[in-house]
């Protein structure tokens, strides 16, 4: 049981050491690698697939991975036909995205959370978080760009003095300007702070928990750990499927004509 | 946290990210999806339309087919009846011929029975003639001979 000794040992170093993350730089260049790397790397098998499937289009007969994305691509534009009145180019793609990147990201959860850092301490790497997701700069990464789309789209719809007028007078009208300014400011800020955050939250607590079992003795990891792993495969969806519909539906708000 | 490299690195990624399966998968495969939308309903549109094409020609069909029964029945009646006549005719005037022919048989037959016995007459009136001749040449007993030739002309 020597091997166990470290984790059961001194628990909190434990979590601390599977909690911290593989980086570089100092300041403003703190490169998180396992993020990075792990989230390319699910972003390039998908497009890897994505690429082999949009060359090889078969109109007639689709068969295979054709069919999981065509079924996975009408599900999200019912979701946009849903929240757009009229047709939007680039809400389709963010959504299904979102979706499948936010999905697989968080599916590295399910793998052995000693399993991945173990082979890379082997290999002389000595932090590894494996799950993108419970880093905050993935979430925030996506919901800034929805953030700075939703802008774009709030310029272009109402113009920018539509955009500023409709922080003056939503939700008390013109006379309380300046009240209305601070709670439209902080409703519009709360959209991409409560998006990152919720996907965070849930993916770091899911990892706690992983790893609270993980210190547990060996013959009792198997019950509870089997459990948390089925529970978590609702999570995991649940979670890519509400960043995806909060974003079609920010998306959509922002591109109303008017309040 | 802090705004840092990390963040704006996994910005670049998501955007590229966001931007290739537009550029090479939901663009393509939602002009396929359209297309393949548009061959289906335009494919029952036709089924159904060549159903409707198919009913009709089945009604077409029978309504023919009866016209053409009742057609071929009148035909086959008008042929009777007319077959009917042209054989009533053809006895009637067969009869009629017949009979005419019998008749001027009979009249010919009658004529040639009369000429026959007036020139039987005659000859007998001629034989009489020359038997008389010859009678009388050899002795002449008028009232005899006459008696004679009265015997004979009357037979």
């Amino acid at each position: 049981m020597d091997n166990k000794a470290p984790a059961t040992d001194s628990p909190v170093e434990y979590i601390q050491h599977h909690l911290t993350p593989l980086s570089a730089g100092e300041g403003f260049w703190q490169i998180n690698m396992d993020t990075m790397f792990f989230s390319m790397l699910l972003a390039g098998i998908v497009m890897f697939i994505a690429y082999r499937v949009g060359k090889n289009i078969s109109p007639g007969a689709p068969s295979g991975m054709q069919n999981v994305l065509e079924s996975l691509m009408d599900f999200v534009n019912s979701l946009v036909k849903e929240a757009f009145p009229k047709p939007n180019k680039i809400v389709g793609p963010i959504g299904l995205t979102i979706f499948v990147w936010v999905l697989l990201m968080n599916a590295m959860d399910l793998i052995p959370v000693d399993l991945l850092p173990k082979l890379a301490d082997m290999a002389g790497i000595h932090y590894l978080k494996v799950v993108p997701t419970t880093d905050p700069h993935t979430t925030f990464a996506m919901s800034l760009s929805i953030f700075l789309l939703c802008i774009y789209y709030n310029v272009k719809i109402k113009g920018f003095g539509g955009y500023m007028k409709s922080f003056m007078v939503h939700p008390f009208g013109i006379y309380l300007a300046p009240v209305n300014f601070v709670l439209t400011l902080v409703e519009e800020l709360a959209k991409p702070l409560s998006l990152a955050l919720r996907l965070f939250g849930n993916m770091f607590t899911g990892e706690l928990v992983f790893l609270l079992i993980a210190l547990l003795p060996w013959y009792i990891i198997p019950i509870p750990g089997s459990l948390w792993a089925i529970f978590h495969i609702l999570v995991i969806t649940l979670q890519a499927f509400i960043f995806m519909v909060l974003t079609i539906m920010y998306i959509s708000m922002a591109s109303e004509e008017s309040h | 946290m802090n705004v840092t490299a990390t963040l704006f690195g996994q910005m670049i990624t998501f955007i590229v990210f966001v931007w290739f399966i537009k550029a090479y998968l939901w663009e393509p495969l939602t002009d396929a999806m359209d297309s393949r939308t548009k061959k289906i309903s335009d494919g029952l549109a036709a089924a159904e339309q060549g159903q409707k094409k198919i009913e009709q020609a089945t009604i077409e069909f029978s309504t023919r087919i009866d016209e053409a029964k009742t057609k071929a029945s009148v035909i086959i009646t008008d042929a009777e009846s007319k077959s009917k006549t042209i054989v009533e005719e053809a006895r009637v005037s067969a009869r009629e011929e017949a009979q005419k022919i019998a008749k001027t048989s009979a009249q010919q037959l009658e004529q040639e029975v009369n000429a026959a016995r007036e020139k039987l007459k005659s000859d007998i009136a001629a034989l009489s003639l020359l038997c008389a001749e010859k009678i009388i040449t050899k002795e002449v007993d008028k009232n005899m001979h006459d008696q004679i030739i009265n015997e004979v002309i009357n037979k």
